[in-house]
């Protein structure tokens, strides 16, 4: 119990027997949530092969609590897409990100995920972006285990950080936020502005963006 | 670059009955020498057949002459030329393992014999020639899009569909 993120947790009574834990909601959540991350990986291309490795013994995922990959969206919380995706696959992808379960994160793994990569050609999507919200990117053709590894620590961080279950206040119309000046927060002291503004873009329970929604239609441009 | 000569007699490696059998029904033979085609690509002799006489001379050669293997089929796209158009057609003899090269042409938006009934091959190359060309089969038993969304647009293997696609592009 020496993770970071459990600094907060108080044992009550300084015995580890029968004794209780003082803590946040949000904090037990999201450590229990970050240490079981199940993937469920689209090993669409050579992107997937990088991402089997990560996951065998060598450089063993399992130390984080994600080895259990599971191949129903159901039982998953994070979609990998490893590879190349084409737009008849993307209707496939679409479909397993709705039936994943609140929360879920999203991760686009290598260059052809996040970008199309090096097939500017008609059958690829150019980043998975165009149809799901993506967490994180990670660069590299294909990128190494070791990055890969570095992403999902990351992605550990960022649930650490996840705030769904605070209370919602709807700030006044003259908040501060809107003249850009400095906030005080009430248990953080003053910030500015900004990071206030980048704090509250975390998302909160059920306003994530999802695929499938309405969206304004994408401009084609001929080249 | 040339286009490729065509003459009235088969090449000598043609079995004298197979060559009957399509110059009969009109076909003109590839004359590789004549446009200065590297050897290697004479192994497998070619000819241009009428449309209309593609599927009858595809079943006597299946059924009279051996070749019971279609192994490959698809089109090129000519933009200059009309008919646009040149479906190609591979087809082999499992016993004797001749090959034969068949060709005819079409027009854009023009109907096209399918082969379908005549080996199964033809069922999803076919397909893949439509995807690609938008050249409709007639009388193939599912004449859907095999490789890009049903919904996709264009056809894009088309000389003038752009080679990226139709990108979307985000602002």
């Amino acid at each position: 119990m020496a993770d970071a993120s459990t600094t907060d947790l108080v044992s009550a009574t300084g015995s580890s027997e029968g004794g209780f834990l003082l803590s946040t909601l949000q904090s037990m959540v999201n450590w229990c949530r970050k240490n079981s991350v199940w993937p469920l990986p689209l090993g669409l291309s050579c992107c997937g092969i990088e991402f089997m490795a990560t996951a065998a013994s060598r450089y063993d995922m399992s130390r984080f609590g994600m080895e259990v990959a599971r191949f129903s969206p159901r039982q998953a919380d994070l979609m990998l897409v490893a590879g190349t995706l084409t737009y008849k696959m993307a209707q496939v992808m679409t479909r397993l990100y709705d039936q994943m379960s609140e929360p879920k994160w999203v991760i686009a793994m290598g260059a052809c995920a996040s970008s199309g990569g090096m097939f500017r050609s008609y059958p690829v999507v150019q980043g998975i972006d165009e149809f799901v919200p993506v967490d994180f990117y990670i660069p590299g053709c294909p990128p190494r285990p070791d990055a890969v590894l570095n992403c999902l620590i990351q992605l550990q961080k960022k649930i650490e950080r996840d705030r769904s279950y605070r209370l919602e206040v709807e700030a006044p119309a003259d908040a501060p936020i809107a003249r850009g000046g400095l906030v005080r927060v009430e248990g953080r002291g003053e910030m500015a502005a900004p990071a206030l503004a980048q704090s509250d873009q975390r998302w909160v329970e059920g306003t994530r963006p999802k695929a499938g929604v309405e969206r304004p239609p994408t401009p084609v441009r001929e080249r | 670059m040339s286009s490729i000569a065509y003459k009235s007699e088969a090449p000598a490696t043609v079995r004298p009955a197979v060559a009957y059998e399509l110059s009969s029904r009109g076909a003109q033979w590839c004359d590789y020498a004549a446009c200065g085609a590297d050897a290697k690509y004479r192994a497998t002799p070619a000819a241009l057949l009428p449309a209309s006489a593609w599927v009858d001379a595809f079943r006597a050669l299946r059924d009279q002459h051996g070749f019971d293997f279609l192994v490959d089929h698809s089109a090129v796209d000519y933009p200059d030329r009309s008919p646009r158009f040149t479906v190609v057609a591979l087809v082999e003899s499992t016993a004797t393992h001749e090959r034969l090269l068949l060709k005819a042409r079409v027009a854009e938006g023009e109907a096209f014999p399918s082969l379908a009934g005549l080996y199964r091959s033809a069922d999803w190359a076919e397909r893949e020639t439509y995807d690609m060309f938008g050249i409709p089969f007639a009388g193939h038993p599912d004449l859907t899009r095999i490789y890009m969304p049903q919904d996709y647009e264009g056809w894009p293997l088309r000389k003038d569909f752009p080679m990226e696609g139709h990108l979307r592009f985000r602002d």
